[in-house]
């Protein structure tokens, strides 16, 4: 916009420029002809001797030329020999000798512009001209063109250089905390703003200052929930772990209880279990809601995984189906929230529906006119139960919701928290759960969870973690171990 | 009661929390183990010194000394398998425990049948050697699992119980390649959902004994994706 905006200014500046150099030259051209003219007439009356004549003009012009035409009188005398009435046009000689008006016309020979006078004399069909070359006003043009050339593209460069530092002096403090702000959504809570950097500026540095110290307020109430979370876990915890103990030494001896003693034993131990439960979900959920859980991705082969997952939470007659294809299938997830998914699931269907009936896992191809389809894996679980009705199918992933199921608990009841629980773990892990009709359209719920396929190539490669040395363990305590690659080949399952 | 070995196997317990420990007391000497109770990390210690247990059972919350340092203190004696309790699952509790030279890990509150599961896995003898060759050769690395006797360069090298078994799994089948959930099942008797941080952890601490370069094994090595192997 700048350029273009120079680049008309400088246009217009050379046109003028060239008109008003053009029109001036002209005017003191034929005011100097017309008088040369005058002393050309006169003494062509008195005197043959031409070359005199002309020599006493005044001759300010590059070249002259009289030119006395068509009654026997010398034609053509010329200053400047380069120029005779030869290369005068012809309209211009039209006008002065014949019409006998006085005339000023521009025109081009070889490449030169040139000015002609031409001043009709006493003597009929005769007339005096001057010619003059523009050369000087033209290579005066172009001069001024290439000065005006330079100029606007320094101007233009010089603009926007300034325009952007100017601009970025503004704005770019705007842009570090908008960065940092960003960093501090995505969980980053050490992100903090370098306040001397705005010490200078009045309108930022309080802005700096304020942005810091919400970031400390933010960090220290996460931190106050954390450990609030903490001390829970371990106030319920430790009392539970001396009930459990206690129990088991009760059951141990149950045989030597009264009848009635064994029936409150029973009970005892059932609801220690659940309320163990309870309290494990309860500080898990917690932790979600405290922001102080961690994604622990590890390198899995997902098939062998699943079925060795629903064998050992007691379910080994449960078909587990899946294609060949996926057997040597790894995706990069958290194992123990898998488990704890996958668990869920299948005590869910214990507790709802007359267990789990079947469990599948499958590769989900993106839809192709999709763009937020992405390749997945899933994994459902399916029952032969009542199923869950429409309406139902995303209040039951809320907290404490058990479906229409709720008020004819049996024997064995569940919490409510499960389900939700499963929700944080896939989520956290950017994958997600949900509730559907059977495959194979039977009655009955199929629960799955997606986990985003993670190509091994894909995932981050950190150096060999098992290798770290005990100096480096640090990181290892923080990001638990994943990705590990060496360079030798793998030989999956077999003996070499 | 007594069920396990002619002799009762010692547990050593070290909870600050009275009601645990003698609950936990109770319920390991119904499942037939014998056992002494310390309520710090200094008793813990001393009565190690008088009277070395088979296994030591440490709470890692207690007060003056932490549990983590008792750890480190009976490992710098003894290799005697060490179970490590926490109320808290975090990654940093349970790898600074492992670190610290535990064998396995329990986070409260436990079922004490599952307490004496994992004693009876890290009371366990090296698996017998499948290829009937008493000594097994990798290089400078020599391996005798009947004797339980490790060399580096003809030097001996010193492993906790654990750390020999895991290093006996692997060498029993040079080349193989072991997964995580494998080695948890073969070594520590887990289920699917063991932690796998457990073994990541021993082969780290593995390979600062039995690598001449850790950072660069040429024994202990990782099979990405899928687990460990000993390079034959």
């Amino acid at each position: 916009m700048t350029l273009v905006l120079s680049v008309a200014l400088g246009l217009l500046t050379v046109t003028i420029t060239q008109q008003t150099l053009v029109n001036q030259r002209e005017e003191s051209i034929s005011g100097r002809a017309v008088g040369n003219a005058a002393i050309v007439d006169a003494a062509l009356g008195s005197s043959t001797d031409t070359q005199a004549v002309l020599s006493s003009l005044s001759d300010a012009g590059k070249a002259s030329v009289v030119s006395v035409g068509q009654d026997g009188r010398p034609v053509s005398v010329s200053v400047d020999q380069r120029f005779g009435v030869d290369v005068l046009p012809r309209q211009l000689k039209d006008q002065v000798v014949d019409v006998r008006n006085p005339a000023i016309m521009r025109f081009e020979l070889d490449g030169q512009t040139l000015v002609a006078v031409g001043v009709p004399l006493g003597t009929a069909a005769s007339g005096y001209f001057e010619i003059y070359r523009l050369d000087d006003i033209t290579t005066g043009l172009r001069s001024l063109i290439v000065s005006l050339a330079v100029a606007t593209f320094l101007t233009t460069v010089a603009a926007g250089v300034l325009g952007y530092w100017a601009s970025g002096l503004t704005l770019r403090p705007l842009a570090r905390i908008s960065e940092a702000a960003e960093a501090v959504a995505v969980g980053q809570l050490d992100t903090r703003i370098d306040e001397r950097d705005y010490a200078s500026d009045r309108d930022l540095a309080p802005l700096a200052m304020n942005f810091n110290a919400m970031v400390d307020a933010l960090q220290e109430r996460i931190d106050r929930d954390t450990r609030f979370a903490s001390d829970v876990s371990h106030e319920l915890r430790s009392p539970l772990t001396t009930l459990n103990a206690s129990i088991h030494v009760l059951v141990n001896n149950r045989d030597e209880m009264p009848e009635r003693a064994q029936h409150a034993l029973d009970l005892l131990d059932a609801d220690v279990d659940r309320f163990t439960q309870l309290v494990e979900d309860l500080l898990e959920i917690s932790r979600f809601d405290a922001g102080a859980v961690r994604f622990e991705p590890e390198e899995l082969a997902i098939v062998p995984l699943v079925h060795a997952t629903v064998a050992n939470l007691g379910y080994p007659h449960v078909e587990v189906e899946s294609d060949t294809e996926l057997d040597q299938l790894v995706i990069s997830c958290d194992k123990r929230r898998l488990v704890r998914i996958l668990a869920n699931f299948l005590h869910n269907a214990d507790r709802y529906a007359d267990g789990p009936t079947r469990v599948w896992i499958e590769r989900h191809d993106p839809d192709p006119f999709n763009p937020f389809d992405e390749l997945t894996v899933r994994i459902g679980v399916e029952d032969s139960g009542p199923g869950v009705p429409l309406d139902e199918r995303e209040r039951i992933f809320d907290r404490f919701n058990r479906g229409d199921q709720g008020g004819s608990r049996g024997a064995d009841i569940g919490v409510g928290l499960g389900l939700a629980l499963a929700a944080e773990h896939a989520s956290l892990q950017g994958g997600r759960v949900w509730v559907e009709d059977r495959t194979d359209g039977g009655e009955g719920a199929c629960f799955v969870v997606e986990l985003p396929f993670v190509d091994l190539e894909d995932v981050l490669i950190s150096d060999d973690l098992a290798a770290a040395t005990p100096e480096a363990t640090g990181m290892l305590t923080l990001t638990g171990e994943h990705a590990i690659i060496t360079p030798h080949e793998a030989s999956p399952g077999g003996t070499a | 009661m007594g069920e396990n070995g002619p002799v009762a196997t010692r547990i050593l317990t070290v909870e600050d929390d009275e009601r645990i420990r003698t609950s936990v007391k109770l319920a390991l000497e119904d499942e037939g183990w014998r056992v002494t109770e310390a309520g710090t990390g200094e008793e813990a210690i001393t009565a190690f010194a008088e009277e070395a247990a088979d296994v030591v059972l440490i709470d890692i919350m207690l007060p003056g000394m932490d549990g983590f340092e008792v750890c480190r203190s009976i490992r710098r004696q003894s290799d005697v398998p060490i179970v490590m309790v926490t109320a808290r699952a975090d990654t940093h509790d349970v790898v600074a425990g492992l670190e610290a030279g535990a064998d396995d890990y329990l986070t409260k509150p436990f079922a004490p049948k599952e307490l004496s599961a994992r004693i009876r896995a890290l009371l366990r003898r090296a698996r017998p050697v499948v290829s009937g060759n008493p000594k097994l050769i990798f290089g400078s690395l020599e391996v005798i699992p009947q004797e339980g006797v490790v060399t580096m360069n003809g030097q001996p090298v010193h492993l906790t119980k654990t750390e020999f078994r895991l290093l006996v799994e692997l060498a029993n089948h040079p080349g193989t390649v072991f997964s995580r959930e494998e080695l948890l099942d073969k070594v520590w008797s887990h289920g699917v959902d063991g932690d796998s941080r457990l073994v990541d952890v021993h082969v780290r601490r593995l390979r600062t004994k039995v690598e001449s370069d850790p950072a660069n094994p040429q024994h202990v090595v990782t099979v990405r994706g899928l687990g460990y192997k000993l390079q034959p």
